[in-house]
């Protein structure tokens, strides 16, 4: 049972000048794009499908060579992705990518937000968590990893997960300086109504809105000088979706190696030489006994 | 013309308290600050001397101070701009051997001076240039040229310092001109970001232009160091007309072969000094970004605590420097060192706690290994070898450098900073090996490192005695061996078994031969020396026979003190006999 709900509803553009002012364009509102078919672009053997549309109207000429898509990758079992950021996942979950590729941006400094709305069913509670982890080893330089838990109000045990690392790659094939600075705002109760024809409204029946409640998180790409996707025009940012306890990173064998060799030779040494000296001290001791 | 000049110049040289030029044309009375042997004017010699440095100080720490701004502005990854600072080793890893010999043979140091700087000159502008015309390649360029001069130009400066000071305030004037160092360092990590911003305002954008023009503006530095170089060939150039000064050397010796005969102990030496400055330096290249990243600190605050390390160590190391003297002990301070130095590295890696305490601690290390370590070369070193050891020393820490700073950049992008500091970590604890193995080894050896100042002294005291001891011998000897001209060798050998002859010593031997018919006794020490012949005949003086022969009898002395065997005597003897007949 899907007890975290999810759905990506509307991308914005702004651009905040120099006194902390945000000036929004319109809102880029998904539900009204013209999406392509899935079946194009699925692959049965490594398990993705990509959804990409472009608005239904497009007076200012920003999709004219790009699109908005999402790409879903499901997994046969746990283990950890190649590309950045590299997220460790489990077979109970699946990968949701959101590209943002070729738009042009309507401003001269102007940025992307995602807003990611969740329905609740009644006795489940959200939580929004940031943790900070010293391993940035499989997503270098970025320490800070967001999740977004269903916890059941009886046990507090967790149902289901959205996590993410706070980093969106501004290129196809990732690297490390290609990140782009992901924050995320607060979990807010959404100030808006679901739209009539909508697909959630469609599986949870009328009662969204209702005993269902939505909320929603804003995640905003770009810091304070990113001007990566301006260059590069692309935009992707990973997100893992679960059933279950979000997955834990820990440290690679290899960092535990390297550390148990290079503290454990100097220590061993320290104590072997020690044994050594002292035994050849009392030796040499024995040797002078007789003469005394 | 110079014998001229010298001819004219002597009276002033030879008067200390006129203190007046004897030039013809100038006055008889210098005002102090013109006068080379008054205090105000060496003052002025040191500020210059100071200043001669602090250009290439500066701009060394440029790609670490505007690190975020290379890498966007001339879009390079980590390693690439890691290489800026691998450039600037490579020329290293050759010059530190040839540093010394340029100044002295070649140049001379006021033109070796001059040309250092004007090549960190140079290298800067280029740095700057490859910045504005946005091509990296010309950047690494200017990185080298720019390493050609830096280093050498410490050369420089230390002989200039030794060549003006030599004497009591030498130490002083080392100790300033470090300090000196990590002033422009500082300044350079505080000051480049908010010169950028301001450039950056100016421009309206930034991009490389922006960039170069700031690397230009820091190039600054480097032409203030140039004039100041200029000056000083110009004040020295004077004093030493005025002084009949020679020009300064840097008396380094530089044998290669001589690294076949390095011990056990200088080679571990080594290994500390690589793995240990491979951690440190390469670390502060990409600290500030390191502190933006993983700590949230905001530019200003990650430039500041990535400048903490020099700013400790400026006044840090003269104390260190009086406590390592004062205690001795120096494998044990530099274990304390290394392990602080592990402890801050695993604090950086492992924890989110506040990084100044890590960073304090770094620095405070730092400071103290630099004291403890460089010293510990001169113990293990013969003193004709020091000038080689420390120009190898000096040459495989720039291999070092080089070869870490690219592979920490590449460790950065690959693997992140937990990595990265994990590498870090484990060349500290290569250094930590290395002294543990020095510790046993000069156990086991029973060298002189690890003693303490009171036993070094007592040991000094005692070596000082010998020394004064055999002058003496040596100068009682003189005329005879003057006249038998021994080898020098004889000399050094017999020195050694007297001194571990030590107390009175008896020989007593037959001769059959024609001419000691008799038996002799010798009696020596390593203050008296006396012979007692027993019977029979002596064809040499018959004030010696029967009696004791007081030290001083030229010949028999000279026979006997090359005794340190039997067999030696007659050797000894028949070639005095030899000299007699003729």
């Amino acid at each position: 049972m899907l007890m975290l709900n999810l759905s990506l509803w509307a991308v914005f553009e702004y651009s905040e000048a120099k006194g902390l002012e945000e000036l929004f364009y319109p809102t880029y509102d998904l539900s009204g794009f013209s999406w392509d078919s899935v079946n194009r672009t699925l692959n049965h053997t490594a398990l993705t499908a990509e959804f990409s549309g472009v608005p239904a109207t497009d007076p200012g000429g920003s999709f004219s060579n790009g699109s908005v898509g999402f790409r879903v990758t499901a997994y046969e079992a746990g283990g950890r992705d190649r590309p950045l950021p590299s997220l460790l996942h489990t077979a109970n979950s699946s990968k949701v990518e959101f590209v943002l590729a070729g738009v042009a941006p309507r401003g001269n400094g102007s940025r992307f937000a995602l807003e990611v709305a969740t329905v609740e069913e009644p006795g489940v509670v959200q939580e929004l968590r940031s943790a900070r982890s010293i391993d940035d080893e499989y997503t270098p330089t970025i320490f800070e990893m967001l999740s977004l838990v269903a916890q059941s109000q009886n046990d507090s045990s967790t149902r289901s997960f959205l996590q993410w690392k706070a980093t969106a790659y501004g290129s196809r094939s990732p690297r490390r300086e290609d990140n782009i600075q992901c924050r995320s705002g607060g979990l807010q109760a959404a100030n808006w109504t679901l739209p009539a024809s909508s697909i959630v409204r469609a599986y949870f029946g009328e009662g969204v809105g209702s005993s269902y409640t939505v909320s929603a998180i804003n995640i905003s790409f770009g810091g304070e000088d990113g001007e990566v996707y301006q260059e590069k025009r692309y935009l992707s940012w990973s997100a893992l979706l679960g059933f279950g306890q979000p997955p834990r990173d820990t440290f690679s064998p290899l960092v535990i190696s390297i550390m148990a060799v290079a503290l454990g030779t100097p220590m061993a040494m320290l104590l072997v030489g020690g044994c050594v000296l002292l035994f050849a001290q009392r030796k040499r001791y024995s040797e002078y006994e007789p003469i005394n | 013309m110079v014998e001229e000049e010298r001819a004219l110049l002597s009276p002033a040289g030879g008067d200390d308290d006129g203190g007046g030029g004897g030039s013809p044309g100038s006055p008889r009375a210098l005002p102090a600050v013109c006068d080379p042997r008054r205090l105000p004017h060496r003052l002025l010699v040191l500020a210059l001397m100071c200043f001669l440095g602090f250009g290439s100080y500066f701009c060394y720490d440029n790609p670490a101070a505007l690190q975020t701004q290379v890498q966007r502005d001339m879009k390079v990854r980590t390693a690439q701009f890691m290489a800026l600072y691998a450039w600037y080793s490579w020329p290293n890893v050759v010059l530190c051997f040839f540093g010394g010999f340029l100044i002295d043979r070649v140049f001379g140091i006021r033109l070796g001076t001059i040309i250092f700087s004007i090549f960190v000159c140079v290298g800067q502008v280029i740095f700057a240039l490859g910045a504005l015309l946005n091509t990296f390649w010309l950047m690494d360029m200017g990185r080298f040229i720019f390493g050609i001069g830096g280093e050498s130009l410490a050369v420089a400066q230390n002989t200039y310092a030794v060549s003006w000071f030599k004497g009591k305030e030498l130490n002083l004037v080392f100790g300033l001109q470090l300090s000196m160092a990590r002033i422009g360092s500082t300044v350079n990590m505080n000051i480049m970001g908010w010169i950028y911003t301001r450039v950056q305002d100016l421009l309206g954008y930034t991009g490389p232009s922006t960039l170069g023009l700031t690397l230009m503006i820091g190039g600054v530095t480097c032409l203030f160091s140039l004039t100041c170089a200029l000056i000083l060939a110009y004040l020295d150039k004077r004093a030493q007309k005025l002084l009949c000064k020679e020009q300064g050397k840097t008396g380094e010796v530089i044998k290669l072969t001589d690294v076949k005969d390095f011990s056990l102990s200088l080679w571990l030496i080594f290994v500390i000094c690589v793995c240990y400055y491979a951690a440190v330096f390469p670390f502060i290249g990409l600290g500030k970004v390191f502190f933006i990243e993983k700590f949230k600190f905001s530019s200003q605050e990650a430039s500041a605590i990535n400048s903490i390390v020099y700013i400790i160590s400026a006044p840090m190391s003269p104390v260190f420097g009086l406590l390592v003297d004062k205690v001795g002990k120096n494998i044990i301070w530099v274990l304390c060192a290394v392990i602080t130095t592990l402890a801050s590295h695993i604090m950086l890696a492992f924890t989110f706690w506040n990084p100044w305490i890590a960073m304090c601690l770094l620095g405070v290390a730092y400071s103290l290994l630099a004291c403890a370590l460089w010293p510990m070369v001169a113990f293990v070193v013969p003193e004709h070898q020091l000038g080689t050891a420390y120009g190898f020393m000096q040459s495989i820490q720039n291999l070092g450098l080089a070869i870490i700073s690219i592979a920490a950049g590449m460790i950065l992008d690959a693997r992140g900073y937990l990595f990265l500091e994990v590498f870090f970590t484990a060349c500290v604890c290569l250094s930590l090996i290395a002294v543990v193995m020095l510790y046993f080894v000069n156990h086991l050896t029973g060298g002189d490192l690890n003693w303490s100042a009171k036993k070094r002294e007592k040991l000094q005291k005692v070596a000082a005695n010998e020394v004064e001891e055999q002058e003496r011998l040596r100068r009682q000897n003189e005329d005879d061996l003057a006249k038998l001209q021994p080898k020098a060798d004889d000399f050094s050998l017999r020195n050694k078994y007297l001194s571990k002859l030590g107390a009175q010593v008896q020989v007593s031997h037959q001769e059959e031969d024609g001419f000691f018919n008799s038996q002799m006794q010798f009696l020596f020490d390593s203050e008296n020396l006396v012979v007692i012949i027993v019977g029979g005949t002596w064809p040499v003086s018959t004030a010696a026979r029967g009696l004791p022969a007081v030290a001083g009898e030229g010949l028999f002395e000279h026979g006997l003190l090359e005794c340190y065997l039997a067999i030696f005597v007659r050797v000894q003897f028949a070639m005095n006999l030899e000299w007699l007949e003729v």
